[in-house]
């Protein structure tokens, strides 16, 4: 092992996690909609969003046309995966699910919360928005649509998501506030 | 021998998407067997809390109502699997108190059907979540509470489907769409509930219904049956005929049938107004309500009314005031018995509070809600009704925030916002359902002395409360203070110069003074604001044959004929000016078919007898 390689390993701590994380994928693992293990992160040299949902919150279900909408602005640019944590969700739900709520996107089964973890997701819906390198560079609410349960905005003001896809596309560091999204907690269904 | 019908005239009311209903808000469920609440078990923090001994009670009782397949709530919380799926989003929603979503604080007057949880039991599902969320004895869980499926009060007597879906978009700012349903009775009818199934629950906030005798909201559809847009709603009645009801439709709305003697007419031609506030869901939706009538045989002995307390006027926030205080106060002029309140404001409303103060002194709080969501509006019932003397002052104070830390605010950044009808106006009204009492009968309609009170009061506080002049001037006419009505029809007039009732009105009223050469140029300004006004045609035709123009009247009178051809009246004095005109072959036919529609009619007999002997001496 190189010097060099030691330097960046010390000064990138995000990658020392996610290098640890993708090791332990062999264990927990995500699927597709055909039962197929998926790595989002792996083989792509595109930004990744994995988007949070769960088809019992109704805040997940009212971002639909928001998240479709972004996904379309980036196409080509970022990856976006949409990620299903409720492990008793089967394969036909979800895309019952994708079908009624009119999206285009792949859908992950994440039943043991690998990708929960990898993105560090507390709330549906929230994202993980990974750079290039496959860094996480921002986790948590897509817009502050909603103030609170029950209490949405006319429409958002703040729009954490797209900024952090630019940051990624620009190298540029997210501006981390840590907010959380509103909705239902991914901790409830463990 | 020429017999008209009296001019015609209208009632406005401020229907404000507000007015009239015959259904309890209330959300407690058709429960048999409806769990005790038991939520102070009386656990010390030591001891274990389970799901089936301490928490399924509460939540049975306070939640599966909505909690279930079909009903508004987007997740069932039915047993211990579907409430550990959501037991920390349960316990900050319940902390919050955005769940149940009931918004009055505890207060001496009791609502009935109170869906407010005990700090008690919010504790107890905090420390079930604590511990582990741990099931417990399933000998300790109560029964599965049992809900009557489909029409909750049975069979309806009648049932009527929107004619038309409303296909709402998957996303984009809250709707407000009206349904029209016609009422195909051939008599009039008494109603003891209405049952409201708003279509799909999960995408319909809330829902009411406006009765409206006159049709007068047809003319706002597209075409018969399309419904139309909108949040607030006025509906125009030509009798005192004042809202009486409050059918009223949120989540988990039991329907709610209303005590003998307190039915609601239903007469020919009524159109009942379904005004519903739906939220996209992020897919398409298909709304398509219909509405269940039961009705009875006992004709209302009691009659309430719907007291409307309101200062839009006063309605001008700055941007970024944070506090904004709006009053009235109304002294009420007799005894009545208070049955129910309803609170409005738009989205920026904040703390909203009424107040009685009674003729002794005491001071009783009528509601409070100190975080007011639009969203949860409802009509809140009395547990027993309040009885309110005469002299007793009921006040309301609503405080609005328009800064940039009231999230619904409509506006980013905030701007300056005035009273009215869209949902980025705000509004300032409170309506109380009572009943009057210890009246005497002889001195006619005890809900006149409110009437005129209120529209006095209200033409004092805003002399440009057009609603106001308006009523105050058709409670005069009523009582024959001709001259008096139609000082205050032209003070309507003049704050709204091309409104068609009120120049309809005015009109009317010039003709029932015997003034129809004044008449004639308001009733041109009503048909020149709305062509196709029945009441414009009618009342010209009838103003134009004072003056002895029959050509004009009859020319009128055909053009409102074609608007109702069914309306006997109209045929009679067609009839009546061709009479004039001498063209008596005509004449007679329309007599003929005034007696067709309506056989009951000795002044068209009359008419007709004395054209059979004109014609026969010709």
């Amino acid at each position: 092992m190189s010097a060099g390689t030691m330097l960046l390993r010390i000064t990138s701590a995000a990658t020392v996690l996610l290098a640890c994380t993708a090791l332990g994928f062999g264990q927990h693992t995500a699927f597709d909609l055909e039962g197929h293990v998926v790595d989002p992160l792996a083989h792509s040299s595109k930004v990744v969003v994995l988007v949070f949902l769960r088809r019992d919150c109704p805040v997940s279900g009212r971002y639909a046309p928001v998240i479709q909408q972004i996904s379309k602005a980036y196409a080509g640019r970022a990856r976006f995966w949409l990620v299903y944590p409720d492990k008793s969700d089967s394969a036909q739900e979800i895309r019952k699910y994708l079908t009624e709520y009119g999206y285009h996107l792949a859908a992950l089964r994440d039943p043991e919360h690998t990708l929960v973890k990898l993105g560090r997701a507390q709330i549906t819906p929230e994202v993980a928005v990974f750079d290039r390198s496959h860094r996480l560079v921002y986790d948590g609410r897509i817009d502050n649509w909603y103030a609170d349960l029950g209490r949405a905005r006319p429409a958002p003001t703040t729009h954490e998501l797209e900024e952090a896809i630019q940051a990624a596309f620009a190298g540029k560091p997210v501006h981390r506030s840590e907010v959380r999204g509103v909705g239902c907690y991914i901790s409830d269904l463990e | 021998m020429l017999h008209l019908r009296p001019g015609i005239n209208s009632w406005l009311r401020d229907a404000g998407w507000t007015v009239i209903l015959s259904l309890a808000a209330g959300a407690v469920a058709t429960l048999s067997g409806k769990p005790a609440r038991q939520a102070s078990s009386a656990a010390t923090p030591a001891e274990q809390v389970t799901f089936n001994h301490d928490v399924a009670p509460i939540i049975f009782h306070s939640c599966s109502t909505c909690h279930r397949p079909g009903e508004a709530a987007p997740f069932s919380l039915l047993n211990y699997s579907d409430v550990k799926k959501h037991a920390r989003q349960i316990v900050d929603v319940t902390q919050s108190r955005a769940m149940p979503p009931w918004l009055p604080q505890p207060q001496k007057l009791k609502f009935a059907d109170e869906l407010r949880l005990s700090d008690a039991e919010i504790r107890m599902i905090q420390r079930w979540v604590e511990q582990g969320e741990i099931e417990g004895n399933p000998a300790d869980v109560p029964a599965q509470p049992k809900f009557v499926e489909g029409w909750r009060l049975g069979k309806p007597d009648l049932v009527l489907t929107a004619n038309k879906p409303l296909t709402l978009p998957p996303s984009g700012t809250d709707t407000y769409w009206n349904f029209i349903f016609p009422v195909p009775i051939q008599q009039t009818r008494w109603v003891k509930a209405i049952e409201i199934r708003p279509g799909d629950k999960r995408y319909v906030h809330h829902a009411n219904i406006l009765v409206d005798r006159e049709g007068s909201s047809r003319q706002r559809e597209t075409e018969p049956g399309a419904g139309f847009g909108g949040m607030e709603i006025r509906i125009e009645s030509q009798v005192f005929d004042p809202d009486s009801h409050l059918l009223f439709w949120k989540p988990g709305t039991v329907p709610y049938v209303e005590p003998e003697g307190m039915a609601l007419r239903l007469d020919k031609g009524t159109d009942l107004i379904l005004n519903t506030h739906l939220q996209p869901s992020g897919k398409p939706e298909v709304i398509q309500p219909s509405i269940g009538i039961y009705f009875t045989t006992h004709p209302a002995t009691k009659l309430p009314m719907l007291l409307q307390l309101e200062n839009d006027a006063k309605l001008d926030i700055p941007p970024g005031q944070k506090d904004f205080v709006v009053t009235d106060e109304f002294l009420l002029p007799i005894d009545v018995d208070l049955l129910a309140i309803y609170p409005h404001a738009h989205y920026l409303g904040k703390d909203i509070q009424a107040l009685a103060t009674l003729p002794n002194g005491t001071t009783e709080t009528l509601i409070h809600i100190p975080q007011w969501n639009l969203n949860w509006q409802a009509v809140y019932r009395y547990a027993e009704p309040v009885r309110l003397p005469k002299g007793t002052r009921v006040s309301l104070r609503y405080v609005y925030d328009n800064s940039e830390e009231n999230p619904l605010n409509p506006s980013h950044p905030p701007a300056r916002v005035r009273g009215g009808n869209r949902s980025s106006d705000e509004m300032c009204h409170l309506w109380l359902q009572v009943l009057p009492v210890n009246f005497d009968p002889a001195r006619g309609d005890p809900r006149m002395l409110l009437q005129e009170a209120l529209a006095r009061h209200n033409v004092e506080k805003n002399p440009a409360d057009f609603e106001a002049h308006y009523n105050l001037a058709a409670m005069l006419q009523s009582k024959e203070k001709i001259e008096a009505a139609i000082h205050e029809y032209q003070l309507a007039v003049g704050l709204r110069p091309d409104d068609a009732a009120a120049n309809n009105a005015l009109g009317a009223a010039l003709v029932a003074a015997n003034h129809p050469e004044q008449a004639v140029q308001y009733l041109r300004a009503a048909l020149k604001a709305r062509p196709d006004y029945f009441d414009g045609h009618y009342n010209l035709g009838f103003a134009l044959a004072g003056q002895n123009d029959f050509a004009g009247a009859a020319e009128q009178f055909r053009l409102a004929s074609r608007l109702q051809p069914q309306d006997a009246n109209v045929e009679a004095n067609l009839g009546a000016a061709l009479a004039q005109l001498g063209d008596f072959p005509a004449a007679r036919s329309h007599f003929l078919r005034a007696l067709q529609i309506d056989p009951n009619q000795p002044i068209v007999k009359e008419n007709l007898d004395a054209l059979q002997k004109e014609m026969n001496s010709h």
